[in-house]
This record gives C-alpha cells, sequence and structure tokens, in this order.
C-alpha cells in the first residue's frame, strides 16, 4: 500500500496542473501575509510628518473661517486655542498586527478558504487526469484490487494536500509572530499557540476537502463535473438554505468557522429578538463529516462495481 | 466457481455481458464458452462489435460480466484476478497513457506499481524499438510507437500470458511484420498469447488456434488448420479443358466453371483423365483461407450484438 501510495505521490509530483495548484497554495498564502504586514505596519516618521502638517493646515483653515468649524467667538485668541483643542485629539493611527484580530474576522480565515480551494481542486484535477486519459484502466491492469487503488490515491492527495496545508498554515502565523516581535508589539500569552492550532484545523479542513474534492471525481470521473457540482451547490446551497429558513447554525461558512476557531457563535431568533448561541467544533465536524463520509462511500462503491473505460 | 481448473490458459463458461441504456438493452456476449490452451498463439477473431474487446475487458476485472464464469491461469476472475495479474500483460484496445508523461514515465509509473526495477522498463523500450524517442512526450507519438509503447507496457511484468487487443493497428508494414515476429517468438517461447484482431492474413500466419466469435457468440474454435479444414478442391490444369470437363463429369465428378473439382481422392481425377488420354499439366489444391472460414461464419452478423 505503501509503495502504492509512492508511486501516487511520484505520479502527483510529474503532474504539472497539479504542481501549479500547490504552488498557488503557498504563494497566495504568502501574498495575503504580505498585505496583512504591510497595511498594519507602524507609521513611519514621513507619514507622522505629514499627518501634523495636515493638522496645521486643518487648524489654519479653522482659524480662517471658524463658522464653519463650529466655531462661534470672535476673539481670535481664542479662535485658535479652541480650534487647537478640536483638533487635539486627531492621532495617527493604524491597527497593529494582532494575531488573535487575524484569528478572528481577519486574514485567518481567508488562508483557509485558499488552501481549501485550491487543494480541492489539486485533488480533483490530479485524479480527472486519469479518467480523461484513460490511464486508469492501464493502472487497473497493473493493480487490480480497486480499493486499493482508491485508497493509494487517497493517500497521496489527502497526505500531500495536509502536509502543504499544516506547512503554509505553520509558516503563516509563525511570520506574523515574527513580525510581531520585530515591531515589539506585544503578544499575548498563548496566542501563538492558538494561531498555530487554529492553522492546523484550518490545514485538516483543506486536506479533508481535497479528499472530497478527488472521492467526488473518482464518483462522477470527470474534473470538469465535480467543479460543476462543487460550483452548484456552493451557489444553490446558499439560496436553498436561504429560502428554507434554515438557522444560521447550518450554514456552510458558520461550520467551516466552528471547526477553524474551535467553536464559534451564532445568532437564533427568539421571540422578537437575536439571541447568541455557540456553534461548538464537534457540530462543524459532524456537518461536513457526514457529507465526506457519503462521499467518499459512493466514490469507493462505485469505483468498484462500474466497469473502468 | 467450483469447477476443477484445467490447463487452459484462459477460460471462460456462459460469459454474457449486458449493456443497459435508455435505448434498451444490449447484449454484447452471450454465452461465450472460451478455452485457451496454454502455450502458442491464439488468434480471437469477430467483427467489429462482435464481443472480443469487451471479453477482453471482462477477463482483466475491467468489466463485469452479468452472467458466466471465467478463470485465468485455472483461478477464477474477477475474485482472484490480484493472484494472476502479475502474469498478464494486455493492451485492451487503444493504448492509453497520460499525454503529458513521456513514454518512459508511464512504464515507470506502471512498473514502479508493481515493485518491478527501473531497469525493465530500459529492457521494455528497447525490445519495442523506442529507445531514443522513450523520454518524449507520450502526446508527441504517432499510433504506431503508441502501440509500441502498450506492448512495452505489457512486458513490464515478464508475463506468461499476453493479451493484445488489435496490436498492430496504426504501424506502418515494417512495424506491423517486427510486431507479428514478436508475438511469434513470445508464443514459441512458452508465453500464451491472446490476439484479438480482425486482419485475418496476420491472424493465420501467427496463430496456432482461433477462436471465432460473431454477435457476441462463439461461431468456431480450434488449430488454424481444422478451421480452414483440408482441402477438397483441385484445379486442374490441362491443354484442352473442355474434353477434360466432360470427362470428369462423365466419370462422376462435380467440376466448376473454371475447372476446379471437389474430391478428396485427387488421384482419381488423374486416372480418369489419363484413360481419356488428357494428361495434366497441374493439379494444385486450391485452400480455403482463414478469411473465407470467418466470411462465411460471421455472415450477416449484426454489429454490436442483440438488442
Amino acid at each position: 500500500m505503501i509503495a502504492l501510495a509512492r508511486v501516487e505521490l511520484t505520479r502527483m509530483r510529474w503532474r504539472r496542473a497539479v504542481i501549479a495548484l500547490l504552488v498557488l497554495a503557498i504563494v497566495i498564502p504568502v501574498l495575503i501575509g504580505v498585505a496583512r504586514v504591510w497595511s498594519t505596519r507602524p507609521l513611519s516618521e514621513a507619514q507622522l510628518t505629514e499627518f501634523h502638517s495636515q493638522v496645521e493646515d486643518q487648524i489654519a483653515d479653522c482659524v480662517e473661517h471658524p463658522r464653519q468649524w463650529g466655531v462661534r467667538t470672535k476673539d481670535p485668541e481664542r479662535i485658535r486655542a479652541r480650534c487647537t483643542r478640536n483638533m487635539s485629539g486627531w492621532q495617527p493611527y493604524r491597527q497593529p498586527l494582532s494575531l488573535a484580530s487575524e484569528r478572528n474576522g481577519g486574514s485567518g480565515m481567508g488562508v483557509v478558504a485558499v488552501l481549501t480551494a485550491l487543494l480541492l481542486l489539486a485533488g480533483t484535477t490530479f485524479v480527472g487526469h486519469d479518467w480523461n486519459s484513460g490511464s486508469m484502466s492501464n493502472q487497473l491492469l497493473f493493480e487490480s484490487r480497486r480499493r486499493r487503488l482508491w485508497a493509494a490515491k487517497a493517500l497521496a492527495v489527502t497526505g500531500v494536500a495536509f502536509a502543504l496545508a499544516a506547512v503554509v498554515s505553520t509558516a503563516y502565523w509563525l511570520g506574523l509572530w515574527a513580525v510581531m516581535q520585530a515591531r515589539d508589539l506585544p503578544v499575548l500569552d498563548g496566542s501563538l499557540a492558538d494561531s498555530l492550532l487554529y492553522g492546523l484545523r484550518g490545514a485538516g479542513f483543506a486536506a479533508a476537502a481535497a479528499l472530497g474534492g478527488y472521492a467526488l471525481t473518482m464518483l462522477g470521473r470527470s474534473t470538469v463535473a465535480t467543479v460543476g457540482v462543487l460550483f452548484g451547490v456552493s451557489v444553490a446551497g446558499g439560496i436553498v438554505l436561504a429560502v428554507l429558513g434554515i438557522g444560521e447554525q447550518w450554514q456552510p461558512q458558520k461550520n467551516v468557522a466552528a471547526i477553524v476557531k474551535d467553536g464559534t457563535t451564532y445568532y437564533e431568533q427568539a421571540g422578537n429578538d437575536y439571541a447568541e448561541r455557540d456553534l461548538p467544533i464537534w457540530h462543524g465536524i459532524g456537518y461536513y463529516g457526514v457529507a465526506l463520509v457519503a462521499t467518499v462511500g459512493a466514490s469507493v462503491v462505485s469505483f468498484r462495481l462500474r466497469d473502468v473505460p | 466457481m467450483t469447477d476443477a481448473p484445467t490447463s487452459h490458459v484462459i477460460e471462460t463458461s456462459g460469459l454474457r455481458k449486458e449493456f443497459r441504456s435508455r435505448r434498451g438493452l444490449r447484449v454484447a456476449v452471450q454465452d461465450l464458452d472460451l478455452a485457451v490452451p496454454a502455450g502458442g498463439v491464439h488468434g480471437f477473431l469477430g467483427p467489429n462489435g462482435s464481443g472480443k474487446t469487451t471479453t477482453i475487458r471482462m477477463l482483466l476485472g475491467l468489466a463485469h460480466a452479468t452472467a458466466g464464469t471465467m478463470r485465468l491461469f485455472g483461478e477464477p476472475v474477477p475474485q482472484r484476478l490480484p493472484a494472476v495479474i502479475d502474469r498478464v500483460g494486455a493492451v485492451v484496445e487503444s493504448p492509453k497513457f497520460s499525454p503529458h508523461f513521456s513514454g518512459r514515465q508511464n512504464l515507470l509509473l506502471l512498473s514502479r506499481s508493481i515493485g518491478a526495477p527501473d531497469s525493465r522498463v530500459d529492457t521494455a523500450v528497447e525490445t519495442v524499438g523506442l529507445a531514443g524517442r522513450d523520454r518524449d512526450r507520450y502526446k508527441s507519438y504517432s499510433l504506431g510507437m503508441k502501440q509500441r509503447l502498450a506492448i512495452a507496457a505489457t512486458l513490464l511484468k515478464e508475463p506468461e500470458l499476453l493479451i493484445l487487443d488489435e496490436p498492430t493497428n496504426g504501424l506502418d508494414p515494417a512495424g506491423i511484420r517486427e510486431i507479428r515476429e514478436t508475438i511469434r517468438g513470445l508464443g514459441a517461447s512458452g508465453v500464451t498469447v491472446l490476439l484479438s484482431s480482425h486482419i485475418l492474413a496476420e491472424v493465420q500466419q501467427v496463430c496456432t488456434s482461433a477462436t471465432i466469435i460473431g454477435n457476441g457468440r462463439m461461431l468456431a474454435s480450434g488449430p488454424v488448420d481444422e478451421l480452414v479444414g483440408a482441402s477438397t478442391t483441385y484445379r486442374v490444369d490441362v491443354p484442352d479443358p473442355d474434353a477434360a470437363r466432360r470427362v470428369l463429369r462423365e466419370s462422376g465428378f462435380t467440376v466448376g466453371d473454371d475447372l476446379v473439382v471437389e474430391t478428396d481422392r485427387p488421384g482419381d481425377v488423374t486416372r480418369s483423365l489419363g484413360g481419356a488420354g488428357i494428361w495434366l499439366t497441374g493439379l494444385t489444391p486450391v485452400r480455403r483461407d482463414l478469411e473465407s472460414v470467418f466470411l462465411e461464419l460471421t455472415a450477416g452478423a449484426e454489429l454490436g450484438g442483440e438488442r
């Protein structure tokens, strides 16, 4: 089995479309990280100088046109004092980098979403090519145990997806932490560990998505069909849930958040008001786990029983 | 699947394959009893759509039989296919490889999946004459090169049974001859070859035995010589054909317009003509070939089996 999985890893390594997707799964999180680091950078001396200059301009404008600034007195000294006081609260501000902020509504979910989408596509593309080229039948002439072949490919897809997502996520959070250290920003106790666990849960979710994409493609025997089904589900699924008035706890994105954030909250109507409720991690795991197990089961059974072209 | 194993390398009994679609039921193979003895080259003949490829695909576990039993090396398949698949090399229909990989990469993946050393790829590539082009992408290959690569893939296992489905498709005359020699050589070396083809001259030249199917049913099977049959017609060459025809008819022979005589005793032809003072310049047996047998057996065969 391990030998067969190694063959599948070699097949994956030689498949350029898959490699391109894996490279993107590294590059895009790096770009997201760079963008976050850039947008949270401390203000430079030049920016501070420019800001102070702008404030001076505003004060001058206020002194020149006090009524426009709501200053009613006519005494020049008092006008200047009032204008200066009014604008003294103006401070240059840019949100500093924070691991907690990135986890809760920051870039963390973005990285998980990118990894999930790209690794799902990688799993789909990897095996879709076997069906498109017809080489699946050739492979079965060398390994006729279909379940074994299915499992070897699944192991390769899931293993690569998890390893890559875990490394990228870990590097992402360590990178942000290193930047915070370099900027002398305080890091709360346990925040780095929380971030790393967040990354690992995200990696697990991305790997499960890759497995799901692979299983669905083995079932439909076409990358295009799989992408079409996923697109249809993602578009129509949300609409159907909204039309049926299904509770927020059943929304896909809420359950992703529950898994990655180790639980989240949602709002539920209680009488005329909305009440905040907890959505635990097991809810998200169950939500996606059932779908994954059903897809994998159908895929294995189908691969075992259907004729191979 | 409780039958006792026999010396046949391939056996099927009552094999049936149905395809269901929106257009209804199509029977591709029905009640096929196939027996391929060990050693030699066995032809598997039939018109397009007669069920040859479907039968091969069922034997190799790529398609499921609707009914019937199959054995490879005495082992029931598909149940015991994993136990014997390493002894079987096969090319089914057109070669199927990953187009973006080189020929060599495709072979390496297959070779490694059975734990064979990479050196076996070199040997296989050399054997089929692809050395020098094996690092080119598969999609850049001509059809003939793709066929050669497919045959190279079968050799990776050093098989005892080789199943070749139209292996000379797309090959040039030299390539066909080369593959024919390879097949003949493999047959002579003890490898059993099942050669599916509709190029009858090829089968007659290479095969020791053959099975002919039509409409998914077996029409005839046995040694090629038996299928073709002992010659019972002779062409008579004489200076005066009209006189010879009259003498032979008076002697009770059935004589065709072109002075072809049906008899299993050619000596009597010589005696009758000699007795009438007509001396033969030639008495040539007219052999039936596999093509005429095939056409007789498959005449009227509907393509694609029964609906």
